[in-house]
Parts: C-alpha cells; sequence; structure tokens
C-alpha cells in the first residue's frame, strides 16, 4: 500500500510518538515491535506532523530520532497535531463538503428529505468529469453518521426523514481564553484544541509550567474510560496487546509531577468479607501479595520493566493480569479490591455491561482513598504507620509550608521551637520515598511500621553519598526522636534564593 | 469518537482553500500555502493532487467550487459535552463563556471522577471574588495590549506598587497557581496571582511600542542545564524520563543499564531541580555542573550529620 502521512488507527503511532518523546536514546534497530519498514513509514509520519520539534543525534551506534519540547515554552500541545491525521476516503470528503453546504442553503432552512439531497447532490457533481454518484444508501449512512457527531439532525415528517444542519446558538468567540486555557490543563484537552481550530482569533497567552504534553496521547482511551464511569459499566482492558483485564471503573488519578495517568477500578470478584481497617488483622505483608498491575508486589517478568508509579518496589509486568482479583490471599478478601492501571498502558477498553456499583461502593471508596498515598497499595493490605520529623528553625517556616501544601494525607504537628513530624496510614509506604528524599539534609527521625522502608530509605543515603565521594554513618530509625544537630545554616535552596522578586511560590527546600 | 476525519487537518486545509474560492480569489499559490499553513509537510503531495485532480469533486479545474457558502461546520456533541463538562470546573469562574444552547447536554465526565493526587493543597482560590475580578483585568490587558498598575505582597511581606507590561499568564499544574508574567523597571517579574491586592488598567499602548518593551525586556531568562547519569534499576529510566519529560532533554544510552541525561531548565527552578534530582535517590548521580553538584552535596552532608 502507498504510503500516506494520514493513518487509520491512533494506536499504531501512539507507541512510537511515546518512544521518541520520552526516551529518545533508541536507534532504527531497536524498534523490535515491528518492521524495520514500518519504523520508516512512522517516523517519516512523525517528522511531516511534528517536523519542528523533532530532533536528531549521531553517535557511534547510528542516528536517533527524539521529540525535545519544552512544554512550558509553548502555547499548545504539539501532539494534538496527531489527532488530526486521520485517513478518509475520496467520497468522505466529497460529502462533507457537499452535505454540509447544500444543509446550509436558504432552501434547506427547514430540512431537507433524501431526495431533495440526492438532486442538489447530483447537479454540483454534474460539473465534473466523474459525475457519478454514490448510493443513496451511502449517502444516508453519512447523515446517520453525522447525526450521531452532531452535525446533523434527523426528524421525521409522515413516513419521510428530514435532514436539517445542527445550529449553533453557543457564543464561540466568547469562549476563546477558555479554551486556551483548558486544552492544555484540563483532561482531553485534544477536544479544546479542535474547538479553537473554529476560531479565527486565538488568546495566545497563556503558558503552563509542569505541564506533562505527553497524557494527550491517552485521550481516545480516556474517552472510554470516562463514558463506562459515567454510565457504571464494566470494561475489558487490553494491555501490553495480549493481556485482558476486566474491571468497574471510578476515576482517573492524573500525576502533575510524574507524567502518568491512572484508572482506578475494582474487579468484581471475591464479594464476600470486608475491607480492612486500620487494627484488623493483617493480611498478606505489601509486598508479597501480588496486588496491582501497578506494581506494588511481586517480581517483575523476566525482562519486563517494573511497573510500580514509584518503582520503590519491584512489581509485575506492566499491564500484568488484575491480580486483585485472581491472586492468592491469605485472609478473607475484601468486599471490594481496587486497583490502579496506568492508563498508558492500556492498548484498548472494550465497554461491557452495565453493572449496578456495591451498595457500600462510596464508604469503601472513601475508606480507600483516604489512605493512598498516590497510586500505589491495595486495600487488601494492612495499612502501614510511618512518621517523619523534620527540622524548621524558627526563620524557616517554608519547611513547614511544604510540609502542610504537599502532604496528600496524614497529619503535621510542631514538637518543638525546630521539629515538626508528619505522620500517616498508607496502605504502601514505599511510595512515599520519593517525596520523603525532597526532606534530605533536614530529616531528624523517620519511623514506620514496615521496617523496608526505612531499609530502603537508609541504603539509598548510603549509596547516594557514595555517589558523590562522601560518607554518612550513624543509625536512622531511633525510635524517639533521634534529633542530630541541624548546621542551622540558611538553606541554599530555601526561600532566599528564589529569584524573582514577585514569585514566593517557588520557596522550596 | 474523537479520532475523526471532520478535525483533521486535511479537511481544514481543504475548507480555508474551498472558502477562498467561494470568493472567487483562489490562485495556486494561495491554495499550495493554505496547506502548508493547516497540514502537515508531506501534505503538498497530497492536498492539492486530490482537489485538482478532481478525486475530490469539490474544485473545478478553473479552481472555482460548486460551494455556495465559506465551508463551516456546527459545534460536534463532542465539543459541546467538553465545554459542558468545563463548567463544573471552578476555574471556568474566571472566564465569561456563554453557556446557551449547552442546556442540555451531558458533561463527558463529573469533577470527582478526576483527581490529581499529587496537586500542592494551597492552590489559588477561584471562587474569591477578587482573585476573580483580578483575573479578568489581567486576560483584558493581555487582549487589548494595555499596561496594569498592581499592588501585590513580595514573597518578603512587602507591599510593592508598580506600572508593568503583562506578557503572559503561567499556570502550573502541580502548584494549581496562576502567576502573572510582567515587565516593569526595566526587569522580568513573576507575580503570584493570589499576592495581587489591587490591578487597574492603565493607558493603551500603541502595539508596536508595546512589541519593542516585549522584545526588550520580557526575553525569558537564560536557561541552566544539568547532566546526569541514570542508572536503570527499579524501573529508573521510565519513571526519571516521564518526570522530567516536560523539561528540554537529550538521552544517550552509555551501556545496558546506564544512561547520560541533559536537561534544560529555568534558572530560577535550580532549587526545585535539585530537589527533585535527590527524590531518584542513588538512580541519579550529577556529573555537571559542579555548581550543582555543590547544592547536592550540601544536603547529603547535612543528612549525614542528622544520621550520626
Amino acid at each position: 500500500m502507498a504510503y500516506s502521512e494520514l493513518i487509520k488507527n491512533f494506536s499504531r503511532i501512539r507507541a512510537y510518538l511515546r518512544s521518541f518523546y520520552v526516551h529518545g536514546f533508541r536507534h532504527r534497530d531497536e524498534y523490535t515491535a515491528k518492521s524495520a519498514r514500518s519504523y520508516d513509514n512512522e517516523r517519516r509520519r512523525i517528522e511531516s506532523w511534528l517536523g519542528g520539534y523533532m530532533s536528531f543525534g549521531q553517535d557511534e551506534s547510528g542516528r536517533r530520532v527524539f521529540l525535545s519540547v519544552d512544554s512550558r515554552a509553548i502555547q499548545d500541545n504539539p501532539l494534538y497535531r496527531a489527532f488530526r491525521t486521520r485517513s478518509f476516503t475520496d467520497r468522505d470528503i466529497m460529502l462533507h463538503f457537499h452535505l454540509l453546504d447544500i444543509l446550509d442553503g436558504p432552501e434547506s432552512r427547514e430540512g431537507l428529505s433524501i431526495t431533495g439531497l440526492m438532486d442538489e447532490l447530483s447537479e454540483r457533481l454534474s460539473d465534473f468529469e466523474d459525475d457519478s454518484m454514490p448510493d443513496e444508501s451511502t449517502v444516508r449512512k453519512k447523515l446517520r453518521e453525522y447525526a450521531s457527531l452532531g452535525l446533523v439532525e434527523l426528524r421525521k415528517k409522515g413516513r419521510e426523514t428530514i435532514y436539517r444542519r445542527s445550529e449553533d446558538r453557543t457564543d464561540l468567540a466568547s469562549w476563546d481564553a477558555a479554551a486556551a486555557f483548558f486544552q492544555e490543563a484540563a483532561p482531553l484537552g485534544v477536544i479544546g484544541s479542535f474547538l479553537r481550530d473554529r476560531m479565527p482569533e486565538r488568546f495566545q497567552k497563556f503558558r503552563f509550567k509542569h505541564h506533562y504534553i505527553l497524557n494527550a496521547l491517552d485521550s481516545e482511551i480516556l474517552y472510554d474510560l470516562f463514558a463506562a464511569i459515567r454510565e457504571s459499566r464494566m470494561v475489558t482492558l487490553t494491555v501490553h496487546k495480549r493481556q485482558q483485564i476486566t474491571v468497574l471503573p471510578f476515576r482517573i488519578y492524573i500525576g502533575t509531577q510524574t507524567g502518568r495517568q491512572y484508572l482506578l477500578a475494582c474487579s468484581m470478584a471475591g464479594r464476600h468479607g470486608g475491607t480492612r481497617r486500620p487494627g484488623q488483622s493483617t493480611g498478606p505483608a505489601p509486598g508479597a501479595s501480588a496486588a496491582s498491575p501497578t506494581g506494588q508486589s511481586a517480581g517483575p517478568a523476566p525482562g519486563a520493566p517494573a511497573a510500580s508509579p514509584t518503582g520503590q518496589s519491584a512489581g509485575p509486568a506492566p499491564g500484568a493480569p488484575a491480580a486483585s482479583s485472581s491472586g492468592p490471599a491469605a485472609d478473607p478478601p475484601p468486599h471490594i479490591r481496587f486497583t490502579f492501571y496506568r492508563t498508558d498502558l492500556i492498548d484498548n477498553v472494550k465497554t461491557g455491561e452495565k453493572t449496578d456499583p456495591p451498595e457500600d461502593l462510596s464508604e469503601e471508596l472513601d475508606a480507600f482513598t483516604s489512605h493512598v498515598w498516590g497510586v500505589a497499595g491495595s486495600n487488601a493490605a494492612p495499612l502501614q504507620h510511618i512518621e517523619m520529623t523534620v527540622l524548621a528553625g524558627p526563620e524557616e517556616d517554608f519547611i513547614v509550608q511544604r510540609l502542610e501544601r504537599e502532604k496528600r494525607c496524614g497529619t503535621v504537628e510542631k514538637l518543638d521551637g525546630s521539629r515538626w513530624r508528619f505522620s500517616a496510614d498508607v496502605y504502601d509506604a514505599l511510595e512515599m520515598l520519593p517525596w520523603l528524599r525532597t526532606f534530605t539534609g533536614r530529616i531528624a527521625d523517620l519511623q514506620c511500621t514496615d521496617r523496608r522502608v526505612i531499609d530502603r530509605f537508609r541504603a539509598d543515603f548510603d549509596a547516594l553519598a557514595g555517589m558523590y565521594d562522601m560518607n554518612s554513618t550513624g543509625a536512622i530509625g531511633n525510635s524517639t526522636g533521634a534529633t542530630g544537630p541541624h548546621t542551622g545554616e540558611p538553606d541554599p535552596g530555601g526561600a532566599d534564593t528564589v529569584t524573582t522578586d514577585g514569585d514566593m511560590t517557588d520557596a522550596l527546600s | 469518537m474523537l479520532f475523526h476525519e471532520i478535525y483533521g487537518s486535511y479537511y481544514q486545509a481543504v475548507a480555508a482553500i474551498l472558502g477562498e474560492a467561494v470568493h472567487g480569489t483562489l490562485t495556486e499559490k494561495k491554495l499550495n500555502a493554505l496547506v502548508q499553513e493547516h497540514a502537515f509537510g508531506e501534505s503538498l503531495l497530497s492536498i492539492p493532487d486530490g482537489l485538482k485532480g478532481e478525486r475530490w469533486r469539490l474544485l473545478r479545474s478553473d479552481l472555482s467550487t460548486p460551494l455556495q457558502k465559506e465551508p463551516s461546520m456546527p459545534l460536534t456533541l463532542l465539543e459541546k459535552r467538553w465545554m459542558k463538562t468545563l463548567l463544573q470546573d471552578p476555574r471556568i469562574r474566571l472566564f465569561e463563556p456563554d453557556m446557551t444552547g449547552l442546556e442540555d447536554v451531558e458533561p463527558l465526565f463529573s469533577a470527582e471522577t478526576v483527581v490529581y493526587y499529587d496537586r500542592y493543597a494551597d492552590g489559588d482560590d477561584y471562587r474569591d471574588p477578587g482573585y476573580i475580578r483580578h483575573f479578568r483585568t489581567i486576560l483584558r490587558a493581555l487582549r487589548e495590549n494595555r499596561e496594569l498598575a498592581v499592588c501585590f505582597e513580595s514573597r518578603m511581606h512587602t507591599r510593592l506598587r508598580l506600572v508593568v507590561t503583562p506578557s503572559r499568564l503561567e499556570y502550573s499544574e502541580k502548584d494549581d497557581r496562576f502567576r502573572l508574567i510582567a515587565s516593569g523597571r526595566r526587569r522580568r517579574w513573576t507575580i503570584n496571582l493570589s499576592s495581587i491586592t489591587q490591578c487597574e488598567p492603565r493607558n493603551l499602548e500603541k502595539a508596536g511600542d508595546l512589541e519593542v518593551t516585549n522584545k526588550n525586556t520580557q526575553k525569558d531568562p537564560p536557561k541552566a542545564s544539568v547532566t546526569f547519569e541514570l542508572h536503570d534499576r527499579r524501573n529508573a529510566l521510565e519513571r526519571v524520563l516521564l518526570h522530567f519529560s516536560h523539561l528540554e532533554k537529550e538521552t544517550k544510552r552509555l551501556d545496558e543499564n546506564r544512561y547520560l541525561v541533559t536537561l534544560k531548565y529555568d534558572r530560577q527552578d535550580q532549587t526545585e531541580m535539585v530537589i527533585r534530582i535527590l527524590s531518584f535517590g542513588p538512580v541519579i548521580r550529577v556529573t555537571e555542573p559542579e555548581s550543582f553538584i555543590i547544592l547536592l552535596r550540601d544536603r547529603i552532608e547535612r543528612q549525614g550529620l542528622l544520621f550520626k
């Protein structure tokens, strides 16, 4: 088949776009999922769509192609262009422009029957050498499709169907700034970009910091999931082109710091027993039971990357079978078991039957989410208690502010003039390690009921110190607030190092 | 359906071309220019052929068209549903969009369906009437190229009054905050909208003058860069590259498990970068610049003392 810069299925290009954007170090021969010719075609397409953002590198192994974008410097997500590449037939485009134009005529105000439409179309096509007409059924089919898209309205007049162009009553110009903002700041923002395509004047004065444009590539998946959530339908997810998982979807979790999006869902199997609450008997140790496709626990499949959102605990291959529903559980399983799935690993969503959500779902969901730090953990596991004591002098309010605004659950309390304690009960404390490390230099004490958290933190710190030729000695984990000496020096990266006079929010420790 | 040809660039380009043809102003040159403006790098190989070769039967050989009107398309149901969804978002109060025609439209999802799980808790208050008023004043000033007189409290808790030329509004998804990027007194200002206590439009600037001002004083500050070696264990490659994916970067493979990553970032965000790199622990070893390594060492040293 001849090369075209347009494509029929978006999923075909998704993996390439992602790899060019996220990885960018691969050479042609490392794209082994499909043939080298497929790679050449997809690379050529992406270059055609996103030419200005493509970069090339050369090293001893060959040429690398990658997408390099500083998302803070742009106002429109360039990846949205990939959603404007759907292929079509000669007949599709011919009917699109002629039908909408015919239905926009003054004599079509009250609508036209199929006969009227066909007559008008025939007259127009007679201008061309090829004046062959499409079948009436083809035109009807296109009109029905356009009715489902909202472009055309159908009404019955006796036995006849009358077709009318849909009317726009919304003042689109009043949406220009809102569309410019939300196309980047709301889920399914690509739809906002379609909306902006219609606007002759486009507001162009928004910019976005900490902006993960890659999430756009999951838009089709998200659209299907939102539809299923709204209608309370089961979905069968195809993950990594092979595994199929059937779950009831509830929420979409979006990371503003990780660049990832997740589906929170539950399997409907094992509806007996109850969700474990703090103080209840402990089940399998977290990390011992296969708890989640996002990889909270068991080891990865050979050669597969661990899929934990934080990577703190090695997990099964991304999208491994929904072990929450099928894995062994020592204790009676909870009534409903919640699981997170990375949306970028979902290849397809097949919507299934409507399902009545369990009566106590809302209660169970709140109980679960109030003890989840991010997107890891299983309500089949017991809660873990964690405490971190942080040093912050009287002039270092910004540290306390950081604790308050960055904690996602738990509490912050003042111990004395220079020590503050954060404490929380979470399903997976290992997931908190990256955040805990951001307080490096100020952590006076760290306690957790899961000893692995302390061990991992300490081992990582020792390794880190070693990497910069520094020794670290001493022990962490003294039970009663092991407070080491604080240098008392101003934090080199503290509030007073923020450069712009007016900027108060970059004050990070 | 989200991935559909009616939203495609080819349809956009053809609509623009037919718009010219309806008015009888289409030329070969204009046709090619419109393809380049609305479609992709290689679209010149296919769109003119589809149109002029009469395959699509929209354009006659003399570049006229049987169409009566400039092509237009009603809002699709998908677009209306997305707009209706936004009406649930508290940030929509900052804008004043027309809601006519959306009354019977179902949103795509409800607000509680989406959770920004790691967003900071002290974001801007989009319900505050004063905040909304300031936002709209800034928006209008940006549209009309006006100067602004702003009063705000600096991070040192001093009150400042300035006349600035607004450049743009920047939103941080992580902080859930808007900042005004502006210039005044020969420098660039980043002002949190939540810290603004007064905001009034000033005289209308001449657009040309403002452009000159913008060029001279609103240049983005120079970028800094940091290079580190990334050891791919515990899925670090994926985590790190995704985490920093919003920055301009280049990654090279050193061997099976090691990569060299160079990131470019705004110099004023150095502290944030130090913290973010520390959050990954020992899978990242910064190799340059030395000044960045010193900042890391300082924190590690202090933590080492606390461990003793």
